[in-house]
């Protein structure tokens, strides 16, 4: 499978030149089967760039086919939903796979974001796509173009975020953004889900300085992300959500700091990737 | 007084290179009359870096007091507002104005934007005092030393421009607004661009005549006319529904209404820098050609600007 990504930044998008080589914009990632097939982890404004680039495909033609898993509904990893071209085009089907109470709650999230005090586009029913929302049951593996697709749930701030595990003929990747651990760290399940991850792609919005004065937000560290990825045996790191107020700088020795401490505690042989909007990766 | 643009993009913030040097925040912009407290209009990304800079006076130790001018709740205009430092410190205070629907109270509005499961902080945890306050168009108002005006716009649901007065010179900012031509938006949701060619309602080409006429006249000799320019001609022609103008639309009501700058605003997003020069030098030569006294600009980030007696 192929990653791209489409926006790798927390909470808010951070235009400005101090962001351009890491990219401003906020958490979508894209992952390609072999076969071809689309899966896209959250819709921060990274999607709008990924929707422009998909209109040269299936999905210019209103024939196009997605799954699109949703960690958690907070803005900055739905805000790009309204400005998603493919979604405008009738014909295309999306397959929105979230957290939720019910399916139907989980809807009802989406359609908030477009209430018309909010936005012009008043309801999911007037894009042109259709839509299938359903709740993700924790634990319980399910198919999504061609690749089984298990989920967990993190604690994330007084709310939680799910963890996606993603396996194609004997590869896998897992997204774990918007992770805050207790102090023992991951739970049982969700390290069972990272475990031997060839690509881990985990939260380190912060350096350990900030996250000790932010615990309350329910974010990581690259120390939690770096620990969870040698417990997990994972083969690759990557860095991921970082705080909109890091500047390329900042995220250079963020990357930099991880290595080191990764060199440290037993994580030598974990490959360690900076994610860059643009950048792709092969699992 | 002393106009700052924190953020000059429409719809959704667009960091890149192609945007380094407008800027890729949404729309935001600080009105500072001598002396006195900021009056902030719209809440886009752009008001988080204002946030920081307050934060270095008087709101820093939770002494500080703002006005929100908002010109309308779509995301784009308000989607910062929780990023605004000054909100987590004890002691501010927060004035938010907006002309609201009947059926939804403003504070219902953002309260709602930071809800549970779409944001961690709500409004009722803030530490700063805030209030809300719904306006009519048409209504006037005193801030301190300034008087505010408003009138409503033709944009979808709802939308206002406000004039501010203060320091002997005078700022409009009118966003986001179509021309009053083709379509009314009011609050229906419109799917599609009107008919070309159908006959326009009586009653829909008066609403827009009256709508334009409270533009123009609080418009009328401003010394800065900032003006919703998001789409091209051919742009306009494809998304009249939208609710946005043209440059050449804005360039109408500034010589209508006699006002002596005009800036262009709420750059669209996928609008490269390169593509936005292009824009701002068309449209001062169609300003040349038409003998136009008035000065036209195009918002960037950072855009500092005095007027009146503030020098």
């Amino acid at each position: 499978m192929r990653i791209q990504f489409w926006g790798v930044r927390g909470s808010i998008p951070a235009p400005g030149p101090e962001t351009n080589r890491y990219g401003g914009n906020t958490s979508c990632v894209s992952v390609r089967s072999v076969a071809g097939d689309l899966i896209i982890i959250d819709m921060g404004t990274g999607l709008m760039h990924l929707g422009n680039s998909l209109l040269t495909t299936e999905f210019g033609k209103g024939h196009g086919k997605a799954t699109i898993l949703l960690s958690h509904a907070h803005w900055d990893h739905i805000q790009g939903l309204g400005f998603f071209a493919p979604v405008f085009i009738p014909g295309n089907h999306f397959v929105l796979r979230g957290q939720g109470k019910s399916s139907s709650m989980l809807e009802g999230i989406l359609e908030g974001q477009m209430d018309p005090n909010f936005s012009p586009l008043y309801t999911l029913k007037n894009l042109g796509a259709s839509f299938d929302v359903r709740a993700v049951v924790p634990g319980e593996p399910f198919m999504a173009g061609g690749m089984r697709v298990t989920a967990r749930s993190n604690p994330h701030g007084s709310s939680t975020a799910l963890a996606f595990r993603l396996e194609e003929d004997g590869r896998s990747f897992v997204y774990a953004s918007d992770a805050g651990y207790p102090d023992s760290g991951p739970s049982p399940e969700v390290l069972a889900l990272y475990r031997g991850a060839h690509v881990l792609l985990h939260d380190t919005t912060y350096i350990p300085a900030d996250q000790a004065t932010r615990r309350n937000r329910g974010f990581s560290s690259y120390e939690q992300a770096a620990d969870a990825a040698i417990a997990a045996g994972a083969g690759r790191l990557v860095t991921f959500h970082y705080d909109q107020d890091y500047t390329d700088t900042d995220v250079d020795a963020l990357r930099d700091a991880c290595r080191a401490y990764l060199d440290d505690h037993g994580g030598q042989h974990i490959d360690l990737i900076a994610a860059a909007e643009g950048m792709q990766l092969e699992v | 007084m002393k106009v700052k643009f924190w953020g000059v993009r429409g719809s959704i913030p667009v960091p890149g290179e192609s945007t380094n040097r407008y800027g890729g925040n949404t729309s935001c912009v600080e009105i500072r009359p001598r002396g006195g407290w900021p009056i902030i209009i719209d809440a886009g990304t752009g008001i988080r870096r204002l946030g920081k800079s307050l934060m270095e006076g008087a709101f820093g130790d939770g002494h500080g007091t703002a006005h929100v001018l908002i010109s309308h709740t779509h995301w784009d205009h308000i989607q910062g507002m929780p990023f605004f430092s000054p909100l987590y410190r004890r002691g501010n205070k927060l004035h938010v104005f907006a002309r609201q629907q009947a059926d939804t109270h403003l504070q219902a509005v953002f309260a709602s934007q930071t809800e549970d499961p779409y944001f961690p902080v709500p409004l009722v945890a803030l530490e700063a005092e805030i209030q809300f306050h719904e306006l009519v168009e048409g209504s006037q108002f005193v801030i301190d030393q300034t008087v505010v005006s408003c009138t409503r716009l033709n944009h979808p649901w709802v939308a206002m421009a406000y004039r501010l007065d203060c320091d002997g010179a005078s700022v409009v900012y009118c966003s986001d607004t179509a021309p009053f031509t083709d379509i009314l938006l009011e609050h229906e949701f419109i799917s599609k661009p009107p008919t070309p060619g159908a006959a326009m309602p009586t009653s829909m080409a008066d609403k827009l005549a009256a709508m334009r006429a409270g533009l123009v006249a609080l418009c009328r000799g401003t010394d800065l006319l900032i003006y919703d320019t998001q789409f091209t001609v051919d742009e306009y022609r494809q998304r009249p529904h939208w609710g946005h103008s043209t440059p050449e639309d804005a360039l109408i009501i500034a010589r209508e209404a006699g006002a002596r700058s005009l800036c262009l605003y709420h750059h669209a997003p996928m609008r490269t820098d390169e593509a936005q020069d292009a824009i701002l030098l068309a449209t001062r030569w169609t300003a040349k050609q038409a003998g136009d006294p008035f000065e036209v600009i195009a918002a960037f980030e950072g855009l500092e600007l005095t007027l009146g007696d503030d020098q």
